[in-house]
């Protein structure tokens, strides 16, 4: 029974390391196809919101299978996985913002855009493809 | 396991390689900051698959300081990008 657990745990934290590399590396090859800064801001969210907390969780899953369960690395672990969330969000915020008032080239086919036009214009027609 | 460990080292020093060759022709300045920040996440993942391979356990107070700090930089970098402006 304890040698199925631990078959169980290795694959569960097999999966979780792999995966979290997987989904590092499909970001920074994804930074090619992205059309602009604001679309790589976008690519960015998978990398840091999904793939470092299944990498942290795996290796707290590793540190537990082979040291036993330390409930101050449970801790630190559930902070760091808390810590990156909030991280990767206000950080494309402040990244998209700075990327904008730095004037970088925002892609053509970019519709409805509300930053590029004065208020009370009325409403923008939402790009072809979307209707 | 160890190979599994190994293999998501090559994972990640891949994305490392690939986000480096990505700064070195990104068309804005922009561009280079996000992929940038892509760059410094994957050295944390590094530092914490190290820490697994070396079996020590400061890999993840690494990885705690790490991951509250990373916002810093990021907004340093955004800092610079407006040239001081907020």
């Amino acid at each position: 029974m304890i040698a199925v657990l631990d078959v169980a745990l290795s694959v569960l934290i097999a999966v979780l390391l792999l995966g979290g590399g997987f989904w590092m590396l499909t970001a920074a090859l994804s930074m090619f196809n992205a059309r602009d800064a604001y679309s790589r801001v976008n690519v960015l969210s998978p990398a840091t919101g999904l793939g470092m907390p299944m990498i942290v969780v795996g290796a707290f899953l590793q540190h537990t299978r082979i040291d036993g369960l330390e409930p101050g690395m449970l801790v630190k672990t559930l902070l760091t996985v808390l810590a990156l969330i909030i991280v990767s969000s206000v950080a494309s915020n402040v990244l998209a913002r700075a990327a904008y008032l730095s004037a970088a080239p925002v892609d053509p086919r970019t519709s409805p855009q509300d930053l590029a036009r004065p208020p009370e214009e009325g409403e923008q027609v939402p790009h072809s493809d979307d209707r | 396991m160890s190979i599994v460990l190994w293999l998501s080292v090559v994972l990640l020093a891949a994305t490392i390689l690939v986000g480096l060759f990505r700064v070195a022709t990104a068309p804005d300045p922009a561009s280079r900051a996000v992929v940038g920040d892509l760059v410094f996440f994957s050295g944390v993942g590094l530092i914490v698959m190290l820490g697994l391979i070396k079996g020590s356990a400061a890999a993840v107070d690494a990885a705690l300081l790490a991951s509250v700090l990373g916002i810093l930089a990021t907004v340093a970098l955004a800092r610079i990008l407006t040239r001081g402006r907020r």
